[in-house]
């Protein structure tokens, strides 16, 4: 049986729609009209593309998101894997502990967060006072319960006790059989992790404008401080941002599906 | 379980990365706000002075009610519209519900400082919408104050739907066929089925869901500083103000702030995991 979208149904799916994608698509439209006085816009342009990608200054500020945002990605990543291996192989128990202090960043989200390592380390001698050293720290922060719960989730579709047991009979180590089995085998689900914890990380502001304001001008800071003075570079900015973050949500999505496909066959 | 146990415990090493960087970031700085939240500005004793001003000056009190008004108001909002989404995308096809998941998780990425200006040039005092208003007299558009409490709440709005949304659509999935024809055999309609068994037995679900987009928007910052700039009382604008801004900073006032903002942060949680635990953690 086939089943029929009722009238009603679409109706409220196409308002709820529409309400979501009308102010991105007018995004996108302000960016590449030059005037808008009435409800149609007029003057057809890609100059502000042009110009937005010959600016230097903003290229650089693309990419100093691009780095900010993935080497904390990676430390944090590294570091629960580390403790992932410490917890499945050595001390189960430990796990309770890791998983507080995975979670309690819920409770200390943006501001709070940016708050607190300001407090505590603004004007302290030597690199504890360094805007960046505090920027990717609090980065990992951030990231931090959406990695755990990536990698757990990941590690435990996979029978690792078994698996490292029999690389032991084999004459392998724990730690070699971990690091040459089990996390290529986690690789999809390390992968699609980490994706996902840089498009929160490309995002951020709130963070980035309270530890290092202008002092380190990431996409978002640079956009922040175009918006007073041109709409509609303002909005290239906002569209290249946005596309980015969509290529790198999609494939984060089909890595994902394909994750779940796999252990499907292997169950099946 | 074997237990290999070695005589050097060289595997504990590993751990060290990860308890350093939350011993430094998170630990830390947590018990920092707590305690410089009683201490004097510029350091030295212990006071309560810092939440006596929070707590009998107009701006902080407006600021604490402001920032649960638009978190409840939102969250509410949010739902009510995800739950008709949801609902509706259950219904319809394969094909128009995959459509609009794809809306959804394309549009769950516009938020913050870009969702601002998306509104500023859409309601905003020269605002496409406004325009339109303004040239065909309809009064609502043109005279809609985006600069305001308001505005910023239609703007939460909008960045509470997808992931609201997103977060109902498995749960209306869990809603069996079966029900429905039941109550239809013991003679009920329509209305009995919502109210007396699909909502009841959603509503644990619907009740996490509330309690996350409450915490979601709580936090939420650069969509109203970009939007107001300090012009607003609202809790997360009042926090960053002590550190960056124009006025006078004041470290320990805006550890005072936090503390009060992450209670409200952990009593939603508590109320998440509550009744997450009531389900068995369906949700």
């Amino acid at each position: 049986m086939k089943i029929k979208t009722h009238f009603g149904d679409a109706l409220i799916l196409f308002l709820v729609a529409a309400f979501l994608v009308v102010p991105l698509v007018l995004t996108f439209f302000y960016s590449v009209f030059t005037e808008w006085m009435d409800i149609l816009p007029t003057g057809f342009t890609l100059n502000f593309y042009v110009e937005i990608f010959s600016d230097g200054a903003f290229i650089n500020s693309l990419l100093r998101s691009i780095i900010i945002s993935i080497i904390p990605v990676v430390i944090c990543t590294i570091s629960i894997l580390l403790v992932l291996y410490v917890i499945t192989l050595y001390v189960p128990r430990l796990e309770k502990y890791v998983e507080i202090l995975c979670n309690i960043p819920y409770a200390i989200q943006g501001v709070i967060l940016a708050a607190g390592v300001i407090s505590l380390y603004s004007g302290k001698p030597g690199f504890l006072s360094n805007r960046i050293f505090l920027l990717v720290g609090s980065y990992c922060i951030i990231v931090l319960p959406y990695i755990f719960r990536g990698l757990k989730n990941t590690i435990g579709a996979l029978n690792v006790r078994c698996v490292i047991e029999a690389a032991q009979v084999l004459g392998c180590s724990k730690l070699h059989a971990f690091f040459t089995i089990v996390i290529p085998q986690m690789k999809r689900g390390i992968i699609s992790t980490m994706m996902l914890a840089f498009t929160m990380l490309f995002a951020d502001f709130v963070v980035v404008n309270m530890i290092a304001g202008s002092a380190f001008r990431t996409a978002g800071i640079y956009l922040y401080q175009t918006m007073s003075k041109s709409g509609q570079i303002s909005s290239a900015i906002i569209v290249i941002l946005f596309i980015t973050t969509l290529i790198i949500s999609t494939l984060t999505l089909m890595i994902q599906n394909k994750a779940v496909k796999s252990t499907k066959r292997r169950e099946a | 379980m074997t237990k290999t146990k070695k005589n050097t415990k060289l595997y504990l090493l590993a751990l060290v990365p990860f308890f350093v960087i939350t011993f430094l970031f998170e630990i830390l700085p947590l018990i920092n706000v707590v305690i410089e939240s009683f201490t004097k500005t510029g350091g030295g004793g212990f006071t309560f002075e810092h939440f006596i001003k929070i707590f009998s000056t107009r701006l902080y009190q407006q600021s604490i009610f402001n920032s649960i008004w638009i978190s409840v108001v939102s969250a509410l909002a949010g739902i009510l519209i995800a739950f008709l989404g949801a609902k509706a995308a259950n219904a319809a096809s394969a094909k128009v519900r995959n459509i609009f998941t794809s809306v959804l998780n394309i549009t769950s990425n516009f938020a913050g400082v870009p969702l601002a200006f998306a509104f500023m040039i859409l309601l905003g005092n020269v605002g496409i919408l406004t325009l339109i208003g303004k040239n065909y007299g309809i009064s609502f558009l043109a005279d809609f104050d985006l600069y305001t409490i308001n505005g910023l709440l239609l703007t939460y709005v909008y960045f509470q739907i997808p992931l609201a949304t997103l977060l109902m659509l498995p749960i209306f999935s869990g809603l069996k066929k079966e029900w429905r024809e039941a109550v239809g055999l013991l003679g009920g309609n329509s209305f009995h089925y919502w109210f007396k068994v699909a909502i009841p037995s959603l509503l644990p679900s619907i009740l996490g869901t509330f309690s996350v987009l409450f915490a979601n928007s709580l936090a939420a910052y650069g969509t109203a500083y970009a939007l107001l700039s300090n012009n607003i009382a609202l809790l997360p604008i009042r926090i960053s103000q002590q550190y960056i801004g124009e006025v006078v900073q004041n470290q320990e006032f805006g550890c005072a702030l936090s503390l009060v903002m992450m209670s409200l942060m952990v009593i939603s949680i508590l109320i998440t995991n509550k009744f997450q635990k009531r389900t068995g953690g369906a949700s």
